[in-house]
């Protein structure tokens, strides 16, 4: 497209729109409640701001909504500033700080827009902070706080960080949502109020524009509209107000009766959810809880009536409560349910099998992608194989579907809550924009990305204990030792890969260095690949269960997934591949015949071995190639390997 | 689990937090660790993983604890690590009775992965300063502690910093490490501090190592 055009465009408007949008969140600002007020100057970006303006289109619970943000919000600290236009202008432009600066950085940002690297800082500039959008009243109060509400230090980040790396980025935002809106105006669409509602079309550039970040008070608009959340809302008209109904009946039957199961683990959650964001805290002065506890609650248990297959699992909470940072609390619930039906299928379900197959996936994928990572998760050394009977049968290269790697206990996390509490705030909702235009294989390439980021830190921490233990064993390893060294280095990459992306508070070291990256091989994945992925595993783990049913009193228990195979097969049976829906089963098949007919046809006569290697083995997931589909898939290969040595030959004969 | 003793290498102890949610497993190790307390902890999904050094009686050994979320369907995402840990401790909230019931389950899963030998298990009931609440009694806690074979039991406040450390320190002697031929120091299941100094004459109180609280990988 005519970028040089838009270029040039930019460069001469670029104070104008910003002001305009002043102007307009200001009009905005005059109709919507007075939270977030303290503030005086500075506004923030999310929720009750938002949340109230759209929730008013909405009928059931929205005086109550309104009532509790009117009335005696917690925000409303001192200094009640009238928001009139002077101030909401005043709060955009201290919202993003410098705008000047920003104008300068814009050429050099445009030129790079393909591969851009550049205006991010390296590794060291890991500074993250979001105090600009915050409700900053007069300093003191609120100035630890981010622009969404949420303190700026934690664990792993300090406010110098924090404040650091937004001055930075604070610019970044600016720049882009300048962009934005010229983006915007090119395709025609109003930007009603700077709440524009209406998104161009699907294409390369507007991928990149998401990828690059969505402006913070689009954000909400821009995920229900890419998610397609309306038509979802427009099939189910007034649902979410029934289930509010059935749930207000539920709570009158409480005092009578036992309470449902749901409602009662919800209601321990609701205050374990963002304790560290303003809009969740209840101050000791406050009599009433937040508005937004309550909308959280409402949802989550709407939530759990509409899909009791669900009902509510631990990390729903932060899904929700993000999403309610960014939008009224309906369109938050139906967003809740295309997260957990669409993007994350079977993950939150009650026998949570949906992780285990993502991080089967994900497992395949860093294989597949990151082969250099691969080593510190996959085990050292094959553990004691599985004792069948009385054969012995080693699972080989697919072992680590059925027994995840201890990793995946770590990863699975950021599925579950797709990085909310695992990335810094600004960090995950890049990764959010990107989820709702790309749908769920961004999730994949963003723990991708992640992991290949981390890879110095692994390599940094793990061969001193290597060696270390080398020379103690008097360079000899014994078994022991080895199983010693391994457990201890699996502790390490678990430890370094739990708090690695918790200081990524820059996202855009994610998206610059990996993401944006055409020669990463990771980027070659894509929703196809991950449809087909999820399949295959889903599949392989079924067929893993079933064969365990069968021939499972002889398998040797010391299986992680053995014990409650039983309860989850079941499940897995009767929702299991129905929930990958869309899914196109293609050619995994044939991609493996050539695999799978070597091994039948030296497959050794035991029914027991036949069916092993059927349900285990013979099958190997081929992942799609670039087009020059020269490279032999080595998976396959190894895969190929290892099945002829088992039968004692020579693999160098046969490869 | 035990490692090479020579030299600097420290003995390592996987240690698994379990328990119904919001009873305070959080805030047991935040406690233990930094001895800090928040009124609220964000809900842990999945596990969280942390390392502490920890010396005792001129020895030191490395602590690994495994937080764990507390919600019932997360149970079957757990058995692969706690297979090797050294020590379970499962915790219930003495203000819901229904978290004191579930700790059957939790042991039992312990028992299945690991057998009822190799595991030190350990019983705790916490947010005892809320005694006004308190709907699980000391003595149920104990009765329930010897039935399902714990070896450990004990009523803390992570809130109040009360008995977290004696729980830290009564495990710790639990520990091969630190037996030394006797065996069975910790069969007192008692709730209160009783067990300072037990058997051992100058036994130094369990101390931080603040350089090492990060874990493993960065020391």
């Amino acid at each position: 497209m005519s970028v040089d055009i838009l270029r040039t465009t930019e460069g001469i408007e670029q104070h104008k729109p910003l002001m305009n949008e002043g102007i307009g969140v200001a009009a905005e600002q005059t109709e919507s409640t007075k939270v977030a007020r303290n503030s005086g100057p500075r506004k923030s970006p999310s929720a009750p701001n938002f949340h109230e303006k759209t929730y008013a289109g909405h009928s059931m619970s929205e005086p109550t909504l309104l009532r509790n943000c009117n009335g005696d919000n917690l925000l409303n600290l001192g200094d009640n500033l009238s928001f009139n236009d002077r101030d909401a202008n005043l709060s955009v432009i201290n919202l993003y700080d410098d705008e000047v600066i920003s104008r300068q950085m814009d050429d050099f940002e445009d030129n790079n827009d393909e591969d851009s690297q550049q205006n991010v800082d390296s590794d060291e500039g890991n500074t993250p902070t979001m105090s600009m959008l915050q409700n900053n009243c007069n300093g003191s109060e609120t100035e630890h706080l981010d622009r969404y509400g949420f303190k700026k230090q934690n664990n792993f980040i300090t406010v110098e960080e924090y404040n650091k790396w937004w001055k930075d980025y604070s610019q970044y935002c600016i720049r882009r949502k300048h962009k934005w809106k010229l983006l915007l105006a090119k395709s025609g669409l109003p930007m009603d109020n700077d709440s524009p509602n209406r998104f161009p079309s699907r294409s390369e550039k507007l991928k990149r524009y998401v990828r690059k970040g969505i402006p913070a008070e689009w954000r909400g608009n821009a995920w229900w509209y890419f998610a397609r959340g309306q038509e979802k809302l427009t099939k189910n008209k007034g649902l979410y107000d029934k289930l509010l109904q059935k749930m207000d009946d539920l709570l009158k039957k409480k005092k009578k009766k036992k309470p449902m199961q749901d409602l009662d683990i919800i209601e321990r959650d609701l205050n374990r959810t963002f304790p560290d964001n303003i809009h969740f805290q209840r101050e000791t002065f406050q009599l009433d809880e937040p508005p937004m506890i309550k909308s959280l609650r409402r949802v989550l248990v709407a939530f759990s009536l509409y899909n009791p297959k669900i009902g509510y699992c631990q990390s729903m909470n932060f899904l929700a409560g993000l999403l309610l940072l960014f939008m009224d609390e309906e369109k938050a619930f139906w967003m809740l349910v295309i997260i957990t039906s669409r993007y994350l299928p079977g993950v939150h379900n009650v026998n949570l099998e949906g992780v285990n197959v993502d991080q089967g996936v994900l497992m395949l994928c860093v294989k597949e992608y990151l082969p250099e990572i691969w080593p510190f998760i996959a085990p050292l050394h094959k553990r004691s194989p599985i004792n069948l009977g009385n054969s012995k049968y080693n699972f080989g290269k697919n072992e680590f579907l059925y027994r995840l790697p201890p990793i995946t206990l770590c990863t699975a996390s950021w599925f579950m809550s797709c990085f909310v509490g695992v990335l810094p705030i600004e960090t995950t909702l890049r990764v959010w924009d990107c989820l709702f235009y790309e749908e769920s294989h961004f999730l994949f390439k963003a723990s991708l990305a992640i992991l290949k980021l981390s890879e110095q830190t692994l390599l940094k921490n793990r061969p001193q204990r290597v060696l270390r233990h080398y020379s103690l064993s008097n360079g000899n390893y014994h078994s022991k030792d080895l199983r010693i060294n391994q457990d201890e280095s699996e502790m390490e990459v678990f430890q370094v890969i739990q708090s690695f992306p918790k200081h990524l508070i820059n996202p855009n070291d994610i998206f610059d260095k990996v993401i944006f990256k055409k020669r990463v091989a990771l980027n070659r994945l894509d929703q196809d690949e991950i449809d087909r992925c999820r399949k295959y595993v889903t599949t392989q783990r079924q067929r893993y269960k079933n064969y365990n049913e069968i021939v499972g009193s002889n398998l040797h228990h010391d299986d992680d997934e053995i014990n409650d195979s039983n309860a989850q097969k079941n499940d897995l049976l009767s929702n299991g591949p129905q929930d990958y829906g869309s899914i196109n089963n293609e050619n995994n098949e044939e991609q493996i015949s050539g695999a799978a007919s070597d091994m039948k046809v030296n497959s050794n006569n035991r029914i027991g071995n036949d069916l092993v290697n059927n349900a285990l083995s013979s099958e190997v997931y081929g992942f799609k190639k670039s087009l020059s589909g020269v490279h032999w898939n080595n998976s396959i290969k190894e895969k190929v390997r290892q099945m002829r040595k088992k039968r004692g030959k020579d693999d160098d004969v046969l490869l | 689990m035990s490692s090479n003793r020579a030299g600097k290498s420290l003995t390592k102890y996987k240690i698994v937090f379990l328990g119904e949610q919001g009873v305070g497993k959080t805030s047991l190790i935040t406690r233990f660790m930094y001895d800090t307390f928040d009124d609220h902890y964000q809900a842990t999904i999945g596990i969280d993983f942390l390392s502490k050094t920890m010396y005792l009686d001129d020895k030191t050994i490395r602590l690994q604890l495994w937080d764990t979320a507390g919600q019932e369907r997360f149970r079957s995402l757990i058995p692969s690590y706690i297979r090797d840990s050294r020590v379970a401790i499962v915790v219930y909230d003495i203000t819901k009775k229904k978290s004191f019931e579930f700790i059957d389950k939790w042991i039992e899963d312990v028992k299945n992965e690991r057998g009822e030998e190799n595991v030190i298990l350990s019983i705790v009931g916490n947010k005892s300063d809320l005694s006004d609440e308190r709907q699980v009694s000391t003595e149920e806690g104990e009765i329930k502690a010897k039935l399902l074979g714990a070896k450990v039991f004990m009523e803390t406040s992570t809130k109040a910093g009360y008995n977290v450390k004696n729980l830290f320190k009564k495990i710790a002697k639990s520990l091969p490490e630190f037996q030394d031929g006797q065996q069975s120091i910790i069969d007192s299941n008692t709730s209160n501090d009783n067990q300072k100094d037990v058997n051992k004459p100058g036994v130094i109180d369990i101390s931080t190592n603040d350089e090492q609280t990060e874990g493993g990988c960065q020391c």
